[in-house]
């Protein structure tokens, strides 16, 4: 890892890319370790909805279409396996199928299927929140790039940061699960084009 | 349509652009009849806030008349004449049903780019930078309202358009200045700034029952527009203002203070030169004179309510706060909470936010009334665009 490398990951660490810590302590590799930072992420949010209400929902087809926009389209191939294809930023296309695991009440997990562009693994975790609070989710989503661990890192691969990715996912899905809809000013931002809408 | 567009920094031009549409299915279109100038646009347009991009529409405080509805909008039909908050909220999530609605939970489509300056995304507001959502904005002859059940208000007859303009945001945020001061008998109120906020904010703590409310301003014109709200207006050029505020108190300090003023306040003497060099320099993008001036005017225990929009600021006195036990409370508005107490209040004579409007425009010369708003020219306290 070179001095600038390890830069990046104390500043991303400092902004909240430290979801791997855990992850990275039963590592051998050192090297390997480093770079994980730059592949998974980590976020939760809490939305005011019992366990499985979210849970029904989460696992609708349309809703998986709806909430990772900003970073794949995502057609349902048939009630637990889709396909996503992700842009890179310089016309690049990745493809990858998932299926998910809904064996258990409180966790959905989903993994890439074989001759995955770039394979990778989630986690959903669903806990009661505190009081009349909800439920929280922990979304997990973990990438393993072409080339292994020290190739290219997802977030030049994808133009976007695995904690954007899994953020706004959630962001997404909370608007959705309590309003019914998704914020958007696509395609009518307030500037001019369209294009600086992100 | 037509709409008033930032182009860079003091760069602003009435520009055709596309109309507005119905985009999720609680949206209603507005055809604007009023909107209004607000001082924190004046820190979009100088440039102190990052994330403004090159045709952003302009204007967070409108009323208007609905002309088009999502087909999930229930309360509110095509023909009303409403006023809207300036932030977006949905009405459904715990921040909303709190009473916490700038703080909203859904309405913000941008969130990444939010949480690293924050730590938590805020709701969406209208044409407020990228960075609080990117919604179009209201200078304009058409506008796209999300959430229109819980974010339209019927106007009720009685209350002028020139009135319900400002409650979309110079009352509310007022009233819920004065709403945090937890107002007593016997209170006196110090409020700095006799803008649209902070005479609203006056009036709204006269009509919760403050003993006596003391206007800071420097403006001849606005210090007059507070005494005829009933303040006792001190001009900070001339007065030692925490002085004066000790000699008009018997030595106890008012109960509560209010900043109206924010990022760009005025002030004089060394201190002044401190932030007028740091803010030139983007060393700091706020210049704090009023906030501080108020954070040592306090009583012992008292409050402080930070209505001014601020954004990074050093030389933060916060041992003043510490060891007088203040007690500081800060929000962008909820007016959503407010709103209809304020249509009744504004209906019975009240309260008079009209008297805001001291300069109107079309649309097409929107420009000219940001600069006479800006420059404070003729006593321009706020400037009213008309799109017809």
């Amino acid at each position: 890892m070179t001095a600038a490398g390890s830069t990046r990951k104390l500043i991303r660490g400092a902004r909240g890319f430290k979801a791997t810590i855990t992850e990275v302590e039963g590592s051998m590799n050192t090297q390997a370790s480093e770079t994980t930072l730059d592949e998974a992420a980590r976020a939760s949010v809490t939305i005011g909805r019992p366990i499985e209400e979210l849970r029904a929902l989460w696992l609708q087809p349309i809703t998986q279409s709806r909430i990772w926009t900003h970073f794949a389209d995502v057609t349902a191939l048939d009630d637990r396996t889709a396909e996503w294809i992700a842009q890179g930023p310089a016309g690049g296309e990745y493809r990858w199928c998932t299926k998910v695991d809904d064996s258990l009440p409180n966790e959905l997990r989903w993994t890439t299927l074989e001759d995955a562009d770039v394979a990778n693994a989630g986690t959903l975790t669903f806990q009661p929140a505190p009081g009349d609070r909800g439920t929280e989710l922990h979304l997990d989503v973990r990438f393993d790039p072409p080339g292994g661990p020290i190739g290219q890192a997802v977030s030049k691969l994808f133009h976007i940061v695995p904690r954007e990715i899994v953020l706004k996912a959630l962001y997404k899905f909370r608007a959705l699960a309590l309003t019914g809809e998704i914020p958007s000013t696509g395609p009518q931002p307030a500037a001019r084009h369209g294009g600086a809408d992100r | 349509m037509r709409a008033l567009c930032w182009n860079g920094v003091n760069d602003l031009r009435v520009e055709t652009v596309a109309d507005p549409e119905i985009l999720n299915p609680k949206d209603v279109i507005l055809k604007v009849r009023l909107s209004t100038t607000c001082g924190s646009d004046l820190h979009l347009i100088d440039g102190l806030i990052p994330t403004m991009r090159a045709g952003d529409v302009l204007g967070h405080e409108f009323m208007g008349e609905i002309v088009d509805v999502g087909r999930d909008v229930t309360k509110v039909k095509r023909g009303d004449r409403v006023v809207v908050p300036s932030f977006i909220s949905c009405g459904q999530c715990w921040y909303c049903q709190h009473d916490l609605y700038s703080l909203c939970d859904t309405t913000h489509p941008k969130p990444e780019l939010q949480e690293p300056l924050l730590g938590y995304p805020t709701a969406g507001i209208y044409a407020y930078s990228h960075a609080f959502g990117g919604y179009a904005g209201a200078h304009a002859e058409y506008v796209r309202v999300p959430f229109a059940d819980t974010d339209c208000f019927v106007v009720p007859e009685g209350v002028t358009d020139e009135a319900a303009l400002f409650i979309s945001d110079a009352a509310p945020t007022g009233f819920m200045g004065a709403d945090f001061c937890n107002i007593q008998k016997g209170d006196v109120i110090a409020v700095w700034g006799c803008g649209g906020v902070g005479l609203m904010a006056q009036q709204c703590a006269m009509i919760l029952g403050a003993e006596r409310v003391i206007a800071i301003d420097r403006y001849p014109e606005r210090l007059a527009q507070a005494e005829a709200f009933g303040a006792i207006t001190l001009d900070y050029t001339k007065v030692d203002v925490v002085e004066a505020l000790k000699e008009l108190t018997g030595g106890r300090g008012p109960d509560a203070c209010i900043d109206a003023v924010g990022m760009e306040a005025g002030g004089t003497g060394l201190q002044q030169a401190y932030d007028r060099v740091k803010q030139a320099l983007y060393m700091e993008t706020d210049r704090g004179a009023a906030l501080r001036q108020a954070m040592l005017a306090v009583r012992k225990g008292g409050t402080l309510s930070i209505l001014g929009v601020y954004g990074v600021m050093d030389k933060f006195p916060l041992g003043v706060l510490m060891n007088k036990g203040v007690t500081v409370r800060t929000a962008q508005q909820h007016g959503q909470a407010y709103v209809p107490r304020l249509l009744e209040h504004t209906r019975r004579g009240e309260l008079t936010p009209a008297a805001l409007a001291t300069h109107r425009f079309s649309l097409e010369d929107s420009p000219r009334g940001y600069h006479m708003f800006k420059h404070k020219d003729d006593g321009c306290l706020r400037a009213v665009f008309s799109p017809e």
